[in-house]
């Protein structure tokens, strides 16, 4: 551009053409990744490259956490045990209620034990961070493909439901936050059985519930749990709590924000359900129907 | 030939170069300063470590390091920030293309000079990927994203510093020019 060198010292492509070259193939990998998720391949083994890198430079703040935590003060330890206590009492009561009900439930469905709709088990993960990019709203944990962690597992902690995992990694997954711009869950209110469906708004810690009538019968801190009809998310697990319903005549639908029930993104642990298992096939459809249907496997990654 | 040619327009002709594997070790721990946990506010300012060191290593060994380079770098960046494959990649190619064309005008200049016009590179391309975002659905992350650059931009005078000293005094016996 500035000095064509003489013929002799041959230095390939021009910078102008390598530019080209490398800008059309990185818009090309762009839209691989973005439209059809072919990359998945690439991604899990230039992750494992990155990982030791990764590990290494959570390290200084790991050891910063666990020297702070080693001196921490007797008193909050005491503080933290008795509240921790406590609250264990409360759940035992609650899980022992709950475990009657599942028995009783089975009873009434006559379905077998392995048939129940409540999830069993998880696996508890470690959030390692979150992840670095400020445009989207995902943590990392420590569980991948090794130890059974799949795309589109539902994700819990204490109080409610985190997200969802979307990426699936050899040793680690990302998981993506209900708060995510497009994420959305099935929910159910507890109070009266509206279903409706709740998507992340893109801000941190509030979720919105777009189409609801005016006329719906939402009110302020109202609790909205998962109705499980989506066959992802197990039925019943804590979702958010209705801040603001704001209802204006003037617009079809009401705005409805509501606050997530989870601590979205201030846990240290949380638990990795499986998928539940598969519901029933639906019921068939005229044949140009299902043609126009989409595959139902294809539709795991529909934000972003 | 002109005449002009002739005459050691860049100041580090006369410089001594640095190795292949000093290169590697300041990308390493660029990469390693970028995947610390950053979150939040914090994330939105982080300098681009990787950034900075790939246009001082474009600027001051242009053999060694290039487009190709950076390609390679911001897939491996893609993967690490969990973004698009491709984002990074996009940004970095585009902000050493930059560097390599203006090579020989920034190395002219002093150091306060040559933090401009690094300034004026990194703003480019940070706003290249802000657009990529938008473009893909994000909400405008707000105007902090300049920071990032800007931090960047002043962090050259420090990494000119680290980065020169030992290449400066690595003793070579063969001369490269």
């Amino acid at each position: 551009m500035i000095h064509d060198p003489p013929p002799f010292f041959h230095r390939g492509p021009s910078p102008l053409a390598r530019l080209t070259f490398f800008g059309l193939v990185a818009i090309g990998l762009m839209i691989a990744d973005h439209r059809f998720q072919a990359l998945e391949a690439v991604r899990l083994s230039i992750s494992v490259l990155a990982q030791p890198a990764q590990r290494a430079a959570s390290l200084p703040g790991e050891v910063v956490s666990r020297v702070s935590d080693y001196f921490a003060n007797q008193d909050r330890l005491m503080r933290e045990n008795q509240a921790l206590k406590s609250q264990l009492l409360e759940q035992s009561a609650a899980a022992q209620q709950a475990k009657l009900l599942v028995k009783e439930q089975e009873l009434l469905l006559g379905m077998a034990p392995g048939k129940s709709k409540y999830a069993s088990e998880g696996m508890v993960a470690e959030v390692l961070y979150n992840a670095r990019n400020p445009f989207i709203r995902k943590i990392v944990i420590d569980k991948g493909l090794t130890q059974g962690v799949r795309a589109g597992m539902p994700v819990i902690d204490g109080s409610g439901v985190v997200g969802q995992v979307t990426n699936v990694g050899t040793f680690t997954s990302e998981v993506t936050l209900l708060t995510e711009k497009g994420q959305s869950v099935p929910v159910m209110l507890v109070r009266n059985g509206v279903r409706a469906i709740i998507s992340g708004s893109g801000k941190d810690g509030s979720l919105e519930v777009p189409f609801m009538p005016v006329s719906a019968d939402i009110q302020n801190g109202d609790l909205f749990v998962t109705s499980g009809i989506d066959g992802t998310y197990p039925p019943g697990l804590v979702v958010a709590k209705v801040t603001t319903v704001e209802k204006n005549a003037a617009f079809v639908f009401a705005r409805i924000v509501a606050k997530p029930a989870a601590g979205v993104d201030s846990n240290r642990y949380v638990m990795v359900l499986p998928t539940p298992p598969a519901s029933p096939p639906a019921p068939e459809a005229k044949t140009e129907e299902r043609k126009r249907a989409t595959n139902p496997k294809g539709s795991r990654r529909e934000s972003r | 030939m002109r005449a002009a040619d002739l005459t050691p327009v860049a100041r580090d002709v006369m410089k001594r170069p640095a190795g292949l594997g000093f290169v590697f070790v300041s990308f390493a721990v660029a990469y390693l300063l970028c995947a610390m946990p950053w979150s939040g506010w914090l994330l939105l300012a982080r300098p681009d470590f990787v950034l900075l060191a790939l246009l001082f290593w474009t600027l001051h060994e242009p053999r060694m390091v290039g487009q190709g380079v950076a390609f390679a770098l911001g897939l491996l960046m893609d993967v690490g920030d969990s973004m698009l494959l491709g984002e990074h990649a996009l940004e970095y190619v585009l902000a050493v293309y930059l560097a390599q064309s203006l090579r020989v005008r920034i190395l002219a200049f002093h150091l306060p000079e040559q933090t401009l016009h690094v300034a004026g590179i990194l703003l480019l391309s940070s706003v290249v990927l802000v657009v990529l975002n938008l473009v893909l659905g994000a909400d405008f992350p707000g105007f902090a994203f300049l920071l990032s650059p800007l931090l960047t931009a002043i962090l050259w005078a420090p990494a000119t510093w680290v980065l020169y000293h030992p290449a400066v005094r690595r003793r070579r016996t063969e001369s490269h020019s």
